[in-house]
């Protein structure tokens, strides 16, 4: 721009915003200034651009299913919520007419070390937590809760979590923060647990979960499968894997507990950062056969070439089973995915038990 | 519910009459999630689209355009039908998306060490492919105050009163960060 000084009038010009005195002015100026009068042109040019930009762009994927999970999820939340007072509200009613209270659904609770505390009330040595009721531990206190009949959950120094179902077929918490260690035997998906990055739901298994402050979240997986689920964003976590969590992100690509930092740090950019393209380019670099959970998790998460990238490399560390065809994946056919992870997961099963074997 | 085309449905027809209140709005206030899901298919393009140009990342847009979605059906008893449905849902859009920035800020000011402001004004990512590729990638490269003013104010056509209502800013400060908008569109485009 040769004069920078008149940057203001020509953008007010092009606007039609310009008072009637600066336009006279600015015209003469322009009649004499072919450099500035170009500008107007160029700034007319890029105006016009905008104008014709499409009104639409098609998103990548069909939100349709995921809004509606959330808006029914909401809707239950909501239920439950109106269920628990009005519960209570029943509960009070009975009270006041037969003169006695009615315990209600929940689980027992033993103190382990300090002072727990289920909502107002200090945890003597043992107790229940009723749905709806809030347990607490300080930084000098833990407490062994019972999951119903299916498990326990070890609930660490510093957690507050709440009870948030507990029927046979639903057995539900919700950690705010804090650290719980459980260990469940049961059919999938009887026991989950919500934070504010998405549920854990449990698919046979025993875990480790952690979230801090921010409502940021680590996973460790000890036994068997969890699946963490955050809007339509899944990640399916295997023994010795961990995933991160991140609100309004949800559960990142799992890795394996010995992958390589690199590895680590690219999927950390890639997941919650501004990593992009790149970072997936990055984790390829690094990953190895022992990292296949990850590749495969990739594969919904990438673009076309970069999608096949991804392939190539996963088939190279483990061959697809026959009927897994490259097309049907790059498709992301859900039937081939899933059978391709049966043998991954299958292969890292072994890897890891192995492994622990030739440890002892 | 399904309702036959052209069947009179007492006090609807009348409710409809008004500008904004399509039969699919209507049956959506009246909690049909299937005229919802209509209403999503219809207006999904033109909300993901702003919402990729203010944000500038493709990520991001998505999430953000399910939550202006979830955002709408909950509020959607609030539509009062003085303006057309997709004016609502834009405006809705906007704020959804400043609303979520504006946390996203305050959250970063809490983690970022001293010395790092410039990240609070990085650049996303761009749209790379169709009509308008250059001036798309462009825009998704500007910084976000500067992305979000041009994208109001060349793009949707909202005036720098509107602008300065919506992002907390004067009036003043939304012109003077659209010609900077501008400068850098076109030392971009025209490297």
């Amino acid at each position: 721009m040769k004069h920078p000084e008149r940057e203001v009038e020509l953008n007010e010009y092009a606007d039609g915003s310009i008072t009637p005195e600066a336009r006279r002015e600015l015209e003469r100026h322009l009649a004499e200034c072919p450099a500035c009068a170009r500008d107007l042109e160029r700034l007319r040019d890029l105006l016009r651009g905008a104008s014709l930009l499409p009104r639409g762009i098609a998103p990548p994927r069909d939100r349709a299913g995921a809004i509606a999970a959330e808006i029914a999820r909401r809707r239950v939340m909501r239920r439950r919520t109106a269920g628990v007072g009005l519960a209570a509200a029943a509960g009070v009613a009975l009270f006041l007419t037969f003169g006695r209270n009615r315990a209600g659904a929940g689980w027992t609770v033993e103190r382990v070390a300090g002072a727990p505390r289920i909502g107002s009330a200090t945890l003597e040595t043992g107790g229940r937590v009723a749905v709806g009721q809030w347990l607490e531990t300080d930084d000098t206190s833990s407490a062994l809760l019972d999951v119903g009949a299916i498990g326990q959950v070890d609930v660490r120094p510093g957690t507050r979590l709440q009870l948030v179902a507990a029927r046979p077929d639903d057995h539900r918490l919700s950690l705010i923060r804090g650290t719980i260690s459980a260990h469940v035997d049961a059919p999938p998906r009887i026991f989950s647990v919500e934070t504010p990055a998405g549920t854990a739901v449990d698919l046979g298994c025993a875990y480790t979960l952690t979230v801090d402050s921010l409502g940021r979240g680590l996973i460790r997986v000890t036994g068997g499968y969890v699946e963490f689920d955050w809007l339509g964003r899944r990640s399916v976590v295997p023994m010795g894997a961990f995933a991160l969590t991140r609100p309004r992100a949800g559960p990142g690509t799992p890795f394996v507990d010995d992958a390589p930092q690199p590895l680590r740090r690219a999927l950390l950019a890639f997941d919650f950062g501004d990593g992009g393209a790149a970072a997936a380019r990055a984790v390829l670099a690094s990953a190895r056969r022992e990292d296949a959970i990850t590749l495969w998790h990739l594969l919904p998460r990438v673009d076309g070439t970069l999608r096949r990238a991804v392939y190539e490399r996963l088939a190279r560390f483990d061959p697809p089973p026959a009927g897994v065809t490259e097309p049907g994946v790059l498709a992301l056919d859900s039937a081939m995915s899933e059978r391709w992870w049966k043998e991954i997961r299958r292969a890292e099963w072994r890897r890891v038990v192995l492994r622990g074997v030739q440890k002892k | 519910m399904a309702i036959a085309a052209g069947r009179a449905i007492p006090g609807v027809a009348f409710r409809a009459a008004r500008a904004g209140v399509t039969d699919s709005v209507e049956r959506a206030r009246a909690g049909d999630e299937g005229a919802f899901a209509e209403l999503y298919r219809e207006h999904a393009g033109r909300v993901y689209a702003l919402c990729l140009r203010l944000t500038g990342d493709r990520g991001a847009a998505e999430e953000r355009m399910q939550d202006v979605f979830i955002r709408a059906w909950e509020r959607l008893r609030t539509f009062r039908g003085e303006s057309a449905f997709s004016s609502w849902l834009h405006r809705l859009a906007v704020n959804v998306v400043l609303a979520e920035r504006r946390a996203s800020l305050r959250r970063e000011l809490r983690v970022l060490p001293a010395g790092e402001p410039e990240r609070l004004e990085r650049a996303g990512d761009a749209p790379r492919e169709g009509a308008g590729v250059d001036l798309e990638g462009a825009i998704a490269a500007l910084p976000a105050g500067a992305r979000a003013v041009f994208v109001l104010h060349d793009v949707e056509g909202y005036a720098h009163e509107e602008i300065g209502n919506l992002l907390g800013i004067a009036a003043g400060t939304s012109k003077a960060q659209l010609f900077r908008a501008r400068r850098l569109l076109r030392e971009r485009l025209e490297r």
